[in-house]
This record gives structure tokens, C-alpha cells and sequence, in this order.
């Protein structure tokens, strides 16, 4: 009987080559940080690196340019990066899109897009949210008309994280609206869509909503108006994307766990680091009182369990298990390192007294970036909405 | 063009080190450990020379503990052909003098067929700046040390040194020991894609014999805490404050 939790080579390999990666940078942290809370852009430095080490590959398999290392690979890779206090959403946007082109998407497209979606050359963002559909996806509006060769998008999608940076946003349409599949008896996840739009296309109109949490980036108000697609740039059957769809937001979830566990890190040991510095009463530093101490310990403890189910649920990705079966770990682990994360800020915030809330120690910013994670990209009521129905098989509320 | 480059496994720059308990060495538990930037840009100038000449392989040899393999692969990830490990021994741990290494790679180096021979100018740990010069020494090999600039050419490199203000262009006949310095070149990062081939590459280790001490570290100590920077003021009205103070206070004046 054996259970090997021993890290591989090559996801040792990983860590330091993203160690090496940061450490390049790290006389300009300072500027970089600057750019990301204050001006609101990602340093494109800092993406090409990101790229050239080949994040963004890990999805795409070898033979479209990727490097096929998978889904842990990736997470262990973002979890690193959020160790040094670093992140980019559109990293964990653009696998999920990857992930579907890749399940979904003919040769055609494949070729087409997907080397250039792994070397970064083109950023990917994802709209499916809307203002009348947040929590629930079957509710979209926005409609996708097939006129000959092409699809004619109308609509308006919200929150869309990087619309402007991006080059291509992979969009959620319908193809028969929620009152035909109803006059027709036919399923509410029937007519749901998948489209590769050009985000310059145009008849689309972008409106930035001032929003915290992803730092370095902005959301915008995406109206669609008659935007023209063509009719290669649909990733699967038209109707049919729904599962397309549920199946990569396994990976978003495991992602954002992975990159709270990271954050989680990255805050246990500035605070570590500031309390054995500071020294109020005697000669002891705070780091001593069991008050600060113990919170730490517990979040310690905590991040030790919550990196297992998170390392599970990409195993269970990679593995090429049935998403039905890695959804219960996806959304477990997504719960858990929201819970923590935000535990984890607030006692970082706690141990630096008023320095917690200054913006030069930055901890500060950290909190809604922690915070988000309880609200997106899913809620902790849907995760739990989800283990309560498809795991512990209890009735809906709703 | 055959290269051989020795990388060394450093603590991370970023990591903060603590003394050990036996008060000579660094505390090895929590400390990240990472390819010597400066063998980063030795590595690279061997992946250009190899890609310039359009043949010849890249070797990286490294003298550590077990660990160091990590160190080999990062370069491997690169793109080198190949690693030897010169494995200490755990069970004897003392201080190795970087005469004491330059034998030990020289040794090796004398069975490899090579025509350039880099090191980094300085490992962050140490900073001896020592076994390049030494292992050319050992070699009778031609050496030019702060390299900033390279060219390889059949037979000959030219090599520019900066020093002091000062650019020296040599040209030396190869094979010769070069120690590159900052700015060499842009070391391209180890990819992910780098890392799943470099699994496959061959990486011999060797057992290094167990030597014995010439010099011993007695002492290691942190440099004392750095004082908080003080805000004197802003702008132009602040300079002639900043100015009394450098003179009275810190007296560089
Ligand atoms: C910073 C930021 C970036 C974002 N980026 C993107 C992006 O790039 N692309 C994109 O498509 N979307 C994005 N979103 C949108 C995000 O995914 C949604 O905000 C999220 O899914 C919640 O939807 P909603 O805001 O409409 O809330 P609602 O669905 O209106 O939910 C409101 C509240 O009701 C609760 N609730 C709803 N239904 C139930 C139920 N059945 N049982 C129990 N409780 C329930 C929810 O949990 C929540 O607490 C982003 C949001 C933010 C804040």
C-alpha cells in the first residue's frame, strides 16, 4: 500500500524556475506594484515572462505549442507565484478558454488558436456573466442570430476582468433563447453557445465599472451590438456549449484555490516576518504572544490541508477524470482556500496593528483580493449549493 | 563549439538567512536555493555560442551536495546538453576553499573536451571571485575575468572587460576560462517546456573523496539591522537640510 506525496523533479524544477523568473525582477518590484495598484496595467514585461516560462501552455498540449504539464503544474505554478505576492487573472482566464478549445474545438481551430493563446502573443479573456445572470448561467440574454456564414451577437455582458488588454474574449451566447427552449420543452441548459470574439470587433462598446479585488486590471461593461462572428469561431455544436462551459470552470476554481493558498503564504510570512520584529513590552517581539502566534499556527495547519484538496482536484483534471467527478474537489477546494485566505489577510492585518491598514506595508490591498475569492468567480453559497446537491445528494433550495 | 559551465546552487537572494546553531553556517531549513544569477549569464553565453556555431554541446558541471542536481536541471531547462555532479559528501561537511573546489572541478575538467570554459565572475554566497582563476590556473588556460561582452569565433573569442570606469577588448586563443559579470547578456528563463526535456538529458553524478579542511570558517555573524530611512522633506526646499545632516549626522561630507 503506497500514497506518494513526495514532489516530482519536475514540479520541483517548476518552483525554482519561477523563483528565478521573479528574482529577475526583483529590484523593480517596487515600479511593478506601483503600475499594477496605482495605474491599474499588468507590467507586459512581467506577462511576456510569465509566457516564456510557459504558464499558460500548461493546458495545451504539445503538439498546439503548449507544453502539456497539465493542471497541478499550472496551480503549482500560480500558487508560486502568489507566494511572492504576484498574480495575473488573466493567466487563470486563459486556461480556462484553453481548456475549452482544447475539449471542444475542431483541428481547424485548435491550430488556429491555441499556440498563439499558449505563447501569450494573444490574451484571452471570458465573458459569460451578465447583468440579469450572475449565480445563474442558464439566464443569459444575450443572443447569437446565425445569418448565413456568420452569427450576429447582441447583448451585455458585466464584470469581463481585462475586456481592454485582452485580444480575444471566449463569450457564453445563447443560440435559442430561454423562451424557445421553453415553448419547445427542451432542457434550460439546451442553446447555450460558445464563441472566440475579437474584443476590437465591431459593435462592441466597453465601460470599465471602478471595481476592487484583481488588482492590476479592470472590469468592464461589454455591450454587444450586432457584432459580427463568424461561423469558425464557434468552439463546439451551436445549443450544446453548456458542458463545454461547466467543465472548464473546474479549472478556474482549482486555480483560484491555488492562488489563494499561495497569497496564504505569501501573508503568513510577511506577518511572521513583522512580528518577530516588533518588539513593544520588554524584550519579547509580538511574535511571541500567543495571541499573534496561534491564529498564524492555525492558518499554518489549515494551508497544509487545504494545498492536499486543491493538489487532488487538478490531479483529478489531469488525470482525465469525469468532470462530475472532479467537481466535488474543484468546489471544495475553491471553499476552502476563500475561507482561508481571508482569515489568513485578516490576521496579517491584526499582527501589523495600524501598519496593516498603510499603504506602504500593502497588506491592505490584499483584503479585497482575498475577499473576492468568497464572491468570484463562483459564491461560497453555489459550492456549497453544489457539495449539498451532487455530492451529499440532498434536495435544491431553488 | 563545446562548452563546459560550472553553475553553483546558492541561497536565493530573496530568502533571509539565519546563522545556525553551530554559529558557522547558514540555517538550511526554510531557505530557497537558486542557480548563482551570475552563472545564469555564464549559461547563457554558452547557449548563444552553441547556437551561434550552429554545433557543439553544453555542458554544466556543478561540485555540491545531492541537491545541486536541482541546481544542473535548472540549466538543463535552459537548454545544456548535459550535467555532471561532483556530489559531496553529507557525512563531511566542512567548509571547501575555493582552491580546494577548483582542484575538484579541474580534476574532472581535464577529461572534457572543451573549448570554452565559463563561470560566473562571482558566486552571491561566498563571493570569493576565486575559482575561475584558479581552475584556468590549474588548467594552463588562458582566462579574462568581468566579461561583458563576448564574441566566439573559430579558434579565437574576443571579450570585453569592464572595470573601473575602464572597457578592455580582448582576444584570446581557445580553449580559455571566461567569468562572466552583469549585463553579459539576457539570460533567457528556464520554461516549462525546458524543464519536461531536461528530464531526459543525461546528468551523471560522481562521487567526490572526502578532503580535508585547509580553511576553516570560525564565526559567521549577520551584518548589523539596518536603520529605517528618515524623511528629511520634499523637493528642492529639502536639499539644504539633507545636506547639514549628511555633513553633521553621518559625517560623509
Ligand atoms: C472583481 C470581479 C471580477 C470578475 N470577473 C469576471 C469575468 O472576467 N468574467 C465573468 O464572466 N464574470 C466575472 N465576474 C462576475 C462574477 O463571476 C459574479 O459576480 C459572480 O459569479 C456572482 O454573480 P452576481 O454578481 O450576479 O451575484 P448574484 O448571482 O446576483 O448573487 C448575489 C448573492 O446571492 C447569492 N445566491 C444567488 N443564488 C443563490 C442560491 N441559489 N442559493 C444561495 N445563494 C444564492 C450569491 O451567492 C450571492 O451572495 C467578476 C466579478 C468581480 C467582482
Amino acid at each position: 500500500m503506497s500514497l506518494d506525496f513526495a514532489l516530482s523533479d519536475e514540479q520541483q524544477a517548476l518552483g525554482e524556475a519561477i523563483a528565478t523568473m521573479t528574482k529577475r525582477f526583483a529590484g523593480r518590484r517596487e515600479e511593478f506594484i506601483q503600475m499594477i495598484l496605482k495605474e491599474h496595467r499588468f507590467p507586459e514585461e512581467l506577462w511576456q515572462a510569465l509566457c516564456e516560462v510557459g504558464l499558460l501552455g500548461c493546458l495545451v498540449p504539445e503538439e498546439y505549442g503548449g507544453n502539456g504539464m497539465g493542471l497541478l503544474a499550472m496551480a503549482m505554478g500560480l500558487e508560486q507565484l502568489a507566494r511572492r505576492g504576484l498574480g495575473n487573472a488573466l493567466l487563470v482566464l486563459g486556461a480556462m478558454d484553453a481548456c475549452c478549445i482544447v475539449r471542444c474545438g475542431n483541428e481547424e481551430q485548435k491550430r488556429r488558436l491555441l499556440p498563439r493563446l499558449a505563447s501569450g502573443e494573444d490574451k484571452y479573456c471570458f465573458a459569460v456573466t451578465e447583468p440579469n445572470a450572475g449565480s445563474n448561467t442558464f439566464r443569459i440574454e444575450t443572443l447569437a442570430r446565425k445569418e448565413g456564414a456568420t452569427y450576429r451577437l447582441s447583448g451585455e455582458k458585466t464584470f469581463i476582468t481585462g475586456a481592454d488588454v485582452a485580444d480575444r474574449m471566449l463569450l457564453v451566447a445563447r443560440t435559442t433563447s430561454a423562451a424557445e427552449c421553453e415553448a419547445q420543452g427542451l432542457p434550460k441548459a439546451f442553446g447555450l453557445s460558445l464563441f472566440i470574439v475579437d474584443t476590437k470587433a465591431r459593435g462592441i462598446d466597453l465601460k470599465p465599472i471602478p471595481t476592487h479585488g484583481i488588482e492590476g486590471m479592470i472590469q468592464y461593461t461589454v455591450h454587444l451590438d450586432g457584432v459580427e462572428v463568424a461561423q469558425e469561431d464557434l468552439i463546439g455544436e451551436p445549443d450544446q456549449g453548456a458542458m463545454a462551459l461547466f467543465n472548464s470552470l473546474n479549472p478556474e476554481r482549482i486555480l483560484a484555490a491555488a492562488s489563494a493558498l499561495g497569497m496564504t503564504d505569501y501573508l503568513l510570512e510577511r506577518s511572521c516576518e513583522y512580528a518577530r520584529g516588533r518588539v513593544l513590552f520588554g524584550q519579547k517581539p509580538i511574535a511571541a504572544y500567543q495571541a499573534i502566534q496561534h491564529p498564524l499556527a492555525r492558518i499554518k495547519a489549515q494551508s497544509e490541508a487545504v494545498r492536499l484538496v486543491t493538489y487532488k482536484a487538478a490531479w483529478a483534471f489531469d488525470q482525465g477524470h469525469h468532470p462530475g467527478q472532479v467537481g466535488p474537489f474543484a468546489n471544495m477546494a475553491k471553499y476552502l482556500a476563500a475561507e482561508m485566505a481571508v482569515d489568513a489577510c485578516d490576521r496579517a492585518i491584526q499582527t501589523h496593528g495600524g501598519y496593516g491598514f498603510s499603504e506602504e506595508y500593502g497588506i491592505i490591498y490584499l483584503w479585497t483580493t482575498a475577499r473576492l475569492l468568497r464572491t468570484a468567480p463562483i459564491s461560497q453559497e453555489m459550492v456549497l449549493n453544489f457539495i449539498g446537491e451532487h455530492v451529499l445528494e440532498l434536495p435544491r433550495s431553488y | 563549439m563545446d562548452s563546459v559551465v560550472c553553475v553553483k546552487r546558492v541561497p536565493d537572494t530573496e530568502t533571509k538567512v539565519q546563522v545556525g546553531p553551530d554559529g558557522r553556517r547558514i540555517q538550511a531549513s526554510g531557505v530557497n536555493h537558486v542557480l548563482n544569477p551570475y552563472d545564469e549569464y555564464a549559461v547563457e553565453a554558452c547557449l548563444q555560442a552553441r547556437e551561434k556555431a550552429g554545433s557543439g554541446e553544453v555542458t554544466v558541471l556543478s561540485l555540491g551536495p545531492a541537491e545541486a542536481a536541482q541546481t544542473i536541471r535548472q540549466a538543463l531547462a535552459m537548454g545544456a546538453d548535459r550535467g555532471v555532479l561532483l556530489k559531496t559528501d553529507p557525512a563531511c561537511d566542512y567548509y571547501m576553499d575555493p582552491l580546494s573546489v577548483a582542484h575538484a572541478l579541474a580534476a574532472r575538467l581535464k577529461t572534457m573536451r572543451l573549448d570554452l570554459l565559463w563561470f560566473g565572475k562571482l558566486a552571491i554566497d561566498d563571493q570569493s571571485y576565486a575559482v575561475g582563476p584558479a581552475v584556468a590556473t590549474l588548467l594552463g588556460l588562458p582566462c579574462v575575468t568581468e566579461v561583458a561582452e563576448f564574441a566566439a569565433l573559430p579558434g579565437r573569442a574576443t571579450a570585453t572587460r569592464v572595470v573601473e570606469g575602464d572597457r578592455v577588448r580582448m582576444e584570446v586563443d581557445l580553449p580559455a576560462v571566461f567569468c562572466a559579470s552583469k549585463g553579459l547578456n539576457e539570460p533567457r528563463f528556464a520554461s516549462l517546456k525546458g524543464i519536461m526535456s531536461a528530464k531526459k538529458k543525461p546528468l551523471e553524478t560522481v562521487d567526490l573523496a572526502q578532503g580535508t579542511a585547509r580553511v576553516e570558517v570560525v564565526a559567521l555573524e549577520l551584518p548589523p539591522a539596518r536603520q529605517a530611512g528618515r524623511w528629511i522633506g520634499k523637493g528642492v526646499e529639502a536639499v539644504p537640510e539633507l545636506v547639514r545632516r549628511l555633513r553633521e549626522e553621518a559625517k560623509v561630507l
